[in-house]
């Protein structure tokens, strides 16, 4: 039967049913990944941010919010240069959290 | 058998011995075996090769028996170690030359393999059995001597470990602790044995031998026999490929736990992170403790001071790579992006710079240098062009660290095809990160690679830069990756002392202690890391410099936070003085 | 007699804490280092939310310690504590007796050298806060030459464990939004952003500034700190951000960048600090004796903290802590 319009998925981020589980194994190696004040610093900064959407700030926030597949995808591009780690006011240690989700 | 040539009490040593043999024996060929083909091959050939014969044969006497590096860093262990190590060494060979001279086996009829077996153990306990000639037993009683005077030293030591300079020393576990105390009574044993002949002391001789050599091969005292493998392997010029196997096992083998490294790594400076030393990696590896020795690995700065004070020169900062590349990756980098890059010609120029410039991600964020090498090569009347002014592709070394090597490849690939698009002739980088990649990975034959100190010094050298002599006091910190890493130590010297007055810092050169920013450490707080830097701006501090200077942008901000003083690139500084 | 009172600092609080002392009818003597009373505060042009006139406050203040004995271009070398209060030795050689001591010491702006990312002393078009208020009050620097854009960076030396300062500097945000209204009075054809972080308006009238810098003055905020900063071919400054709620790194092309550069403890005094036996704390501010109900006392019986050096302060705050502080020192005076 056509109605003429289809059901799309919700384009919310279902809270209740999220998955972190890379997160909370993530938050016990490196409490400071609750730290994080989104200042943008990193992505402003990132080498590969500089040709690609590469952005920890949003890579953080996509775990948190149970995207671990946009997160892991996004992961490919970095390149490991350390800048972000460098101008992060929190002192967050980026380039091990980067490591930690790959491994 | 005759009493004259038996007793039981050589029974202990020569199981003692036997299991010693058979392990060393089995270990070898593992070690062996467990080499890549081309390696082994690598390593035959380097047998028979003349020159790297004789080092071979140079190096086990000066190493090996005589402890020269030892003697350089510190006479007292030296000495020490020499009186130990020779004197044995001279015992069993005295004492197997005596055996054709010792009075009473001529007049007993031992053959086949009884006198094989009687050889074994003769000469360890000749006295018992027989006299020597009176110059035989002045040498066996003075190499006694100088072993015990060596022993003496070692419980000094142990008791104080200021005494000869140590103020950090390993710890260890009960079968180390078994055999040291083993090691440290059974020349004693044997003096008193010897002198008395009371039975008592023959037995205690030979069951100190037989703990002695039982337990060696767990231990960290397993170096003597290993460190021989070790000098051949090393002068065949192999690499280590993965953390437990060929090579790398016999460095592991080779460490003799003694702890100079402890001192000497930039964080000892508290006993909490003085654990990440490497002589704890080597026996975590030794013990098979693979997570403790990935911790490790994966914490170490990469700095290389450890390579370079210690007395077997073992490669730890190379075997801590390989760990790291022994860890898997569930996600691959994908860099494809990058293949649309290229070498931006700014418009209107024609020819082709003879100096490209490299500032690296680091720079980017010490905007000061990067200025400073744009007026010293204006200054200069170079020719030149920045590569990455837009931002540029990382050189790979923070992959090549986090043991990526094939992600890092197709950076290194993408860099050296730029700079090959830009036809320049030489290439300056002011960030020695960089440097190590362009020198070590790139293959850009026909173009010379400098870091800014070199080109800084070249330039004032062939009168291209004209600099004034200020009055500062400068104190300069050698970035790990310029120094260590490839020994450019005079040429910064050498400008600062052109434009100021050079003060000595506490450790210097090869004995730089990193400023504690290294993109080596994955796992190091950021509380830790000011603790490490706190201790190296104490340490340059020492001569009370008016300003410190670096050639790191990564050391030029880690200092920064920290000193009292201020902190500045050495092109900074010569731009100041033209 | 009337009984003396050291005050460290006459800047806001080190003045309305002198005021009050006379009125309460103690003694109170002010030690300023500097060659003028009013601190930071006389270096102001206009105050937020209101745009009012620094020098009126100022002027007041001044008016009301006229009678004050004063010694300026002054500090304490030596002090010490005896049955009979303090003994101060000032750097003219002379010598105060007090009962007690008032640290009215204030505040430091950070050296914005220190983020050099941000290129201060490096590229010419850089300056901070303070030097902006000073254009506001002379209209002169030679680094403001009818700008066309113009940013503002919040945070530079607060909430940043790079440069060892994890508080935020309270009043920055407010100054921030106060100066670029200002510089759009100045020059009304200009465009101004400010990157900012968290817009932290905690006080009465600072939620309507916000408003009318959006409304009135067509202020755009930006949430993204600024990460780097260099200079193009024609020495212009191109910065680099993240526009974090439109999720994307940004460049920029501006004529001027102002830093919003925070307070720090100053630590001229930590000599004498150290000599009264008041600690810092986590900030390196002083430490008072209690957040809530004893912030102007110290561990040390006869020492009394006011003003911005236990924390940033915004002026309110500051004379608001100077009012309370002459209470106290009242009190302690009349209960011994």
């Amino acid at each position: 039967m056509d109605f003429g319009f289809c059901l799309s998925p919700s384009s919310h981020v279902k809270m209740d049913s999220i998955d972190l589980t890379t997160f909370n194994r993530l938050k016990e190696t490196n409490p400071d990944v609750n730290t994080c004040i989104a200042c943008g610093s990193c992505t402003a900064t990132c080498t590969a941010g500089n040709f690609t959407e590469m952005s920890f700030r949003r890579l953080l926030l996509m775990l948190q919010r149970g995207k671990e597949d946009e997160a892991k995808k996004m992961i490919q591009r970095c390149m490991l240069c350390g800048k972000c780690t460098l101008v992060c006011p929190r002192g967050i240690n980026i380039r091990k959290i980067l490591l930690d989700i790959t491994r | 058998m005759n009493q004259y040539i038996f007793h039981p009490f050589v029974l202990p040593f020569v199981l003692g011995m036997a299991f010693v043999l058979t392990y060393c024996v089995v270990g070898l060929f593992r070690v062996i075996c467990l080499l890549p083909k081309d390696d082994r091959k690598q390593f035959w050939r380097s047998l028979v090769t003349p020159k790297t014969a004789w080092a071979n044969i140079r190096d086990l006497f000066g190493d090996c028996l005589f402890h020269v590096k030892i003697w350089k860093r510190n006479p007292i262990l030296g000495y020490m170690h020499s009186a130990i190590a020779f004197g044995w060494f001279m015992i069993i060979v005295i004492g197997h030359v005596m055996l054709f001279t010792l009075k009473p086996l001529e007049g007993v009829e031992v053959e086949g393999f009884a006198r094989t077996f009687t050889n074994f153990y003769y000469p360890i306990f000749y006295k018992h059995f027989a006299t020597e000639t009176p110059v035989f037993a002045f040498l066996m009683d003075f190499f006694l001597l100088m072993i015990i005077s060596g022993i003496l030293i070692a419980v000094v030591k142990k008791i104080y470990s200021k005494i000869v300079g140590v103020k950090r020393v390993t710890k260890f576990g009960f079968a180390d602790n078994m055999v040291r105390f083993a090691l440290w009574t059974i020349f004693p044993f044997r003096l008193i044995a010897e002198k008395s002949n009371i039975m008592a002391f023959w037995w205690l001789y030979s069951i100190d031998l037989m703990i002695f050599m039982c337990l060696l091969p767990f231990t960290r005292y397993m170096h003597i026999p290993t460190e021989a493998l070790f000098i051949l392997l090393r002068h065949a010029g192999l690499k280590p490929r993965e953390p437990r196997k060929g090579y790398a096992l016999a460095q592991i083998y080779s460490c003799p736990s003694c702890g100079l490294c402890i001192d000497a790594c930039p964080m000892s400076v508290n006993d909490k992170m003085s654990g990440n030393t490497s002589a704890y990696f080597m026996k975590k590896l030794r013990n098979a403790d693979d997570k403790e020795a990935k911790r490790i690995a994966e914490t170490c700065m990469q700095c290389g001071k450890c390579v370079a004070v210690c007395p077997l020169s073992i490669e730890s900062c190379d075997i801590k790579m390989t760990q790291r590349e022994a860890t898997p990756y569930i996600i691959n980098s994908d860099h494809s992006y990058l293949e649309d890059r290229h070498f931006d010609r700014p418009q209107g120029a024609e020819k082709s710079p003879s100096v490209l410039y490299f500032a690296g991600c680091m720079t980017q964020l010490t905007p000061k240098i990067m200025r400073a090498m744009k007026q010293i090569m204006e200054a200069a009347g170079e020719n030149y062009e920045f590569m990455d002014k837009d931002g540029g592709i990382c050189c790979g070394r923070p992959m090549l660290l986090s043991g990526k090597t094939a992600e890092a490849q197709a950076m290194i690939a993408k860099n050296t095809e730029i700079i090959k698009q830009s036809r320049a002739k030489k290439l300056v980088l002011s960030c020695p990160i960089c440097y190590k990649v362009f020198k070590e990975e790139n293959h850009l034959e026909g173009i010379e690679i400098q870091h800014h100190t070199q080109y800084i010094d070249e330039l004032i050298k062939n009168g291209k830069l004209k600099v004034n002599k200020g009055e500062v006091n400068y104190v300069y910190h050698d970035p790990c990756e310029l120094g260590r890493a490839f020994g450019v130590y005079d040429e910064p010297r050498e400008v600062i002392e052109n434009v100021g007055n050079l003060k000595k810092a506490k450790s210097e050169k090869e004995l730089s202690i990193c400023c504690g920013g290294s993109l080596g450490s994955f796992n190091l707080t950021q509380q830790e890391r000011d603790e490490i830097t706190e201790n190296s701006v104490n340490d340059l501090m020492f001569n009370n410099p008016e300003q410190i200077v670096t050639a790191c942008p990564l050391c030029l901000k880690t200092f920064a936070r920290k000193s009292p003083v201020a902190v500045k690139d050495i092109a900074e500084v010569v731009v100041e003085n033209i | 007699m009337k009984e003396n009172i050291l005050i460290i600092g006459g800047g806001a609080a080190g003045m309305e804490a002198a005021t009050q002392l006379q009125k309460l009818g103690l003694n109170p003597i002010i030690v300023e280092k500097s060659e003028a009373l009013g601190g930071h505060i006389a270096q102001w042009d206009r105050l937020f939310p209101a745009f009012h006139p620094a020098k009126d406050v100022v002027d007041q203040m001044l008016e009301q310690v006229k009678d004050v004995k004063t010694y300026l271009n002054t500090e304490v070398t030596d002090i010490q504590k005896d049955n009979n209060g303090f003994h101060a030795v000032l750097s003219n050689n002379e010598t105060i007796d007090a009962k007690a001591v008032i640290l009215a010491t204030g505040f430091d702006i950070f050296k914005a050298e220190r983020k050099q990312e941000y290129g201060y002393g490096i590229y010419n078009n850089v300056m901070t806060s303070v030097e902006l208020e000073k254009f506001f009050r002379t209209g002169k620097d030679a680094r403001i030459n009818n700008p066309k854009k113009i940013g503002f960076v919040h945070c530079v030396g607060a909430r940043d464990v790079k440069v060892c300062n994890t508080y935020c500097s309270k009043v920055c945000c407010t100054t921030a939004l106060k100066q670029a209204c200002e510089i759009k009075e100045v020059f009304p054809e200009a465009e101004v952003y400010t990157f900012y972080m968290d817009l932290r308006m905690f006080g009465p009238g600072y939620e309507d500034l916000y408003l009318k810098t959006q409304k009135d003055f067509d202020v755009k905020c930006v949430r993204g700190r600024v990460c780097e900063v260099s200079e193009d071919m024609d020495g212009r400054l191109v910065i680099k951000a993240e526009d974090t709620l439109f999720g994307k790194p940004l460049k920029m092309t501006l004529d001027v960048l102002v830093l919003m550069c925070s307070m720090e403890k100053n630590k001229s005094i930590d000599a004498i600090q150290q000599k009264l036996g008041v600690a810092n704390n986590s900030d390196g501010f002083m430490q008072n004796k209690d957040m809530y109900l004893g912030m102007n006392d110290t561990k040390q019986d006869g020492v009394f903290v006011a003003g911005a050096c236990t924390a940033p302060k915004s002026l309110p705050d500051t004379v608001g802590e100077a009012r309370s502080v002459a209470v106290e020192v009242f009190n302690y005076i009349n209960n011994k």
